[in-house]
């Protein structure tokens, strides 16, 4: 029974899409890269993620064999659970919205060569800076204000916390990697100080959390659904990074530092400052994301309030290649994977870390398979 | 083997190390190579001469296994063979150094070389590694530090240490591209003594140059490509003269720079004045010792010396890209003090630096946006740049400097070494500046575009600009220079007037470092002033 379903169900992923996939992609390898046409280029590239796509998803069937489960079921399953229902596809875009202003905070510092590994930590504290000022004004002043005011602290908190870390860089040399990185873990523990002692619902459960936000505080619904509108925020945060980073001569001069940092210097552009405003704005877009989470979905600070953003995020910007245009698609697929996570969690018992393996997956199998030839330019 | 289209050659009595037969290779529709046959013989030193473009590079990697030729054979020592890849090649016997060197510069030179030499086991043996380059380094006459930073060391101490690395490796046919391109004469001639010496253990040597004064130096044969296509082959260069050279590489002649020099007058302030500079070296070592020069606006001050006597902090200082640690730089009157690049910027002063690649190209941007780096504030529109007239502003300088700059699109990663310079030396020469720094501004390029770099300099100088130029090249001073400046050890040991001096005077202040040992500080005789440079 098994050995007749599986083969059938094995053969079109892992032997099927591969292999002609590998035909697009050698030639491409060799074929000089210099005058090629631009839609031949983004063929290309299409070809390449679908090959590295269905590399990912062919291990993780294997994966699935070993633990004894039936793929062809999984599949179906996460299929309709996630894709063929109107709650599921509405979450993908609710989880997409904090996903996208995290991933914007690689893309930015990346532009100029920076590293930003701390989305977590900026969103954490732009969702805790959204708490303060949600926590003490949310009943008191107007809904829409609330909002603004919130916004606007989670963006500074953010930036403040990214903007630490550039410091650090310029000043002492500590590399930004690893700064933002450990400043993940103390944001995590600024909240949960809060949520423990001072911020700590009265009136609550026992559970550690914030009191809820007031519900005019709360950020509107697109018409019926339940995307919240930090979803649009997400999308115009998107294209004004885009048009900043395309249009601007801050842009342009951000390109001049992450391709040749001594060229930048001797053109005589100001790069530490540069480099501190790249991680300053990475900063403020990861501290909206934490601020639209919190006043979108969540409404009270808890132990649990990313569940990774920061992380999936970066993954997010490095499978788009920090574009600030494809890493709206990358955003979504991720948090579509997330959601699908979700439901073969919750229905196939296959335990939590699952999805986890399957975005590795995906990342490593991207990033390997549509990595540039001859990576000696990018130094 | 029995048909050839090389010339016959006139002993034929030993079998070529390296034949090449009809190699043929087309890119898209340029035709790189055409029907090009070459040998090396044991025992002989084969110039390979030519204008850019003209095939030189294609027919080295066809030899050496990064292209696969379309058409044609490749026999050594007798044997035909497909040379697949760069490591076949090597195991072949076949060494290359290249022109732009394949060193890693945060490793030290033995790290290098032991990255190239594959020694077998786990542990690279570093200390038995560094015995064996030491004695390499004595035996072949090339000074080369074992333990030095390779990023520390100049380019001159770099290739000598790729030749070296090269020659360790067992190469039978050595391949030199262009190695004299930025050696002192001293150097020239170190590296000649080496190559007879190769010659006369009955090595083959390829040697690519731009020079014609070497290729009868040095060579037994010269073949001239054009267009991809010999158009001179395996001739005994000894009794031809420059111009039948020049005009079988060019297909005419080229005609002499102009020896007129007439006398600029200008009231502005000196274009640079330096007033007692010191500065030290990435390596933290004074590279720039008590310095006082002035450059006047009209003129050209020629920089001479060694490699790595302090040319590259003297044009960073000038520039503002290098703080000095004492004295005080003024550009046009301006004092630079800490005000870096941007200092030196404002006052007027533009570089063609000595390290392109690594110190002014961002390989991701297109050669417009180059034309635009430096200046963006007079390109500013709002809070963008005004593309448009940066477009109209390059076509302006391709019209007037004339160095057929690669396409204003064109990725800077995707020029050669020469295309990069073009596109370097018509940004420094194609606007107005008070100040031009030119690090060995004919690198890389054939003899037409030089001369038409040499006219610029020339035509920037009557315009009133003061100019700053170093160069290996001491014919290239004192054609072009009013005065040169010669340094040795981070020392100016003397200035003298391009017209009246010659390399005899010239070498002798190179090496001058008696002359100035009488002062307090005790300086290492001259012949070991390098030796003691690389190793501290």
């Amino acid at each position: 029974m098994t050995d007749t379903t599986i083969p059938a169900q094995f053969s079109p992923d892992n032997a099927g899409t591969p292999a002609p996939a590998a035909v697009t992609t050698t030639p491409a390898a060799t074929a000089a890269p210099a005058s090629e046409s631009r839609l031949a280029d983004v063929g290309r590239g299409v070809a390449r993620w679908a090959a590295a796509l269905a590399g990912a998803i062919a291990i993780f069937t294997l994966l699935l064999l070993v633990k004894g489960a039936n793929p062809a079921d999984v599949y179906s399953h996460v299929w309709t659970s996630t894709f063929t229902n109107s709650p599921s596809i509405q979450q993908i875009f609710v989880k997409a919205a904090p996903l996208l202003l995290g991933a914007l905070a690689v893309v930015v510092p990346a532009r100029a060569g920076l590293v930003n590994v701390g989305g977590e930590g900026q969103i954490v504290i732009g969702a805790v800076a959204a708490g303060g000022i949600g926590i003490s004004l949310g009943d008191k002043l107007g809904g829409g204000l609330v909002m603004i005011l919130m916004a606007v602290a989670a963006m500074l908190a953010g930036a403040a916390w990214a903007g630490l870390a550039a410091v650090l860089r310029l000043t002492v040399g500590i590399n930004e990697a690893v700064s933002t990185l450990l400043m993940n873990y103390i944001a995590l523990d600024v909240l949960l100080y809060l949520i423990y002692s001072p911020w700590k619902d009265p009136h609550g459960t026992g559970q550690p959390t914030t009191a809820e936000l007031a519900d005019t505080a709360k950020l509107p619904y697109l018409g019926t659904t339940s995307i919240h509108i930090g979803f649009v925020f997400a999308l115009v945060a998107t294209a004004v990074v885009w048009a900043l980073l395309r249009y601007t001569t801050w842009g342009f001069r951000l390109r001049v530092i992450g391709g040749n940092p001594e060229a930048a210097r001797r053109a005589g552009l100001p790069v530490a400052m540069l480099l501190l405003s790249a991680m300053l704005v990475g900063g403020a877009l990861a501290g909206l994301g934490g601020m639209v989470h919190y006043a979108g979905v969540e409404y009270k600070l808890r132990t649990g309030i990313t569940t990774n953003f920061g992380y999936i995020a970066f993954l997010a910007s490095w499978l788009a290649r920090h574009n600030p245009v494809s890493v709206v698609l990358a955003a979504l697929a991720l948090a579509a994977i997330t959601v699908a996570g979700d439901s073969l969690q919750l229905d196939s018992g296959l335990p939590a870390a699952t999805v986890n393996i399957l975005m590795g997956l995906v990342l490593i199998a991207v990033l390997g398979w549509t990595a540039r030839k001859k990576g000696g330019a990018a130094r | 083997m029995t048909t050839t289209t090389t010339a016959a050659p006139e002993t034929t009595t030993t079998e070529p190390l390296l034949q090449v037969t009809g190699f043929t290779k087309q890119f898209g529709e340029v035709l790189a190579n055409s029907n090009v046959s070459f040998d090396v013989r044991p025992g002989e030193v084969h110039a390979l001469i030519g204008e850019n473009g003209a095939g030189k590079s294609t027919l080295l990697k066809l030899v050496y296994g990064m292209y696969k030729p379309d058409a044609g054979e490749l026999r050594v020592a007798g044997e035909q063979v497909a040379v697949g890849s760069p490591t076949q090649a090597r195991a072949l016997g076949i060494g290359m150094v290249f022109q732009d060197l394949r060193l890693v510069p945060a490793f030290t030179v033995t790290e290098n070389y032991a990255l190239a030499l594959a020694t077998s086991g786990v542990t690279l043996r570093q200390g038995e590694l560094r015995r064996r380059i030491a004695e390499a380094s004595e035996s072949y006459g090339l000074a080369v530090d074992p333990t030095a930073l390779v990023r520390h060391l100049s380019i001159g101490e770099r290739q000598r240490t790729e030749i070296l690395k090269v020659l360790m490796s067992g190469a039978r046919i050595v391949i030199l591209d262009e190695p004299t391109s930025v050696l002192a004469p001293t150097e020239v001639e170190a590296l000649f003594a080496m190559v007879n010496g190769l010659r006369e253990q009955g090595l083959g040597i390829v040697i690519v140059t731009h020079k014609l004064a070497e290729v009868r130096a040095i060579a037994d044969r010269v073949t001239v490509l054009r267009g991809g296509r010999v158009v001179l082959a395996g001739a005994d260069p000894k009794p031809m003269t420059d111009a039948e050279l020049i005009e079988a590489m060019v297909g005419q002649t080229v005609a002499a720079l102009p020896a007129e020099r007439p006398t600029v007058v200008s009231d502005a302030p000196p274009a640079l004045e330096l007033i007692g500079v010191s500065a030290l070296g990435d390596r933290g070592v004074t590279a720039l010792r008590d310095v006082t020069l002035t450059v006047n606006p009209g003129e050209i001050v020629g920089v001479a010396g060694v490699a790595g006597s302090g040319q590259r902090e003297l044009c960073e200082v000038a520039v503002g890209a290098r703080h000095p640690s004492e004295g005080t730089v003024r550009v046009s009157g301006r004092e630079l003090g800490r005000g870096g690049p941007t200092a030196g910027i404002a006052a007027g002063a533009v570089d063609v630096p000595e390290d392109p690649v690594n110190d002014a190209v961002v390989p991701t941007l297109t050669v417009l946006e180059h034309m635009a780096l430096g200046h963006l504030k007079a390109f500013a529109r709002r809070i963008g740049l005004d593309w448009r007239r940066i477009g109209r502003h390059t076509m302006d300088i391709n019209e007037k400097v004339q160095l057929r700059m690669a396409p204003a699109h064109r990725r800077v990663a995707d020029l050669s070494g020469g295309n990069i310079q073009r596109v370097m030396l018509s940004r420094a020469l194609g606007r107005e500046a008070n100040l031009v720094v030119a690090a060995y501004p004919s690198r890389g390029l054939d003899i037409a575009t030089t001369r038409r770099t040499q006219e610029l300099l020339l035509a920037r100088r009557a315009e009133g600009a003061g100019l700053l130029v170093v160069s290996e090249d001491l014919d290239e001073l004192m054609a072009v220079a009013d005065r040169i400046a010669v340094f040795c050890a981070g020392r100016l040991t003397g200035i003298v007037p391009a017209a009246t001096t010659n390399r005899q005077e010239l070498g002798a202040l190179m090496t001058a470092t008696e002359a100035t040992a009488t002062d307090s500080t005790t300086e290492a005789p001259a012949g070991e002033a390098t030796m003691e440079k690389a190793q501290s």
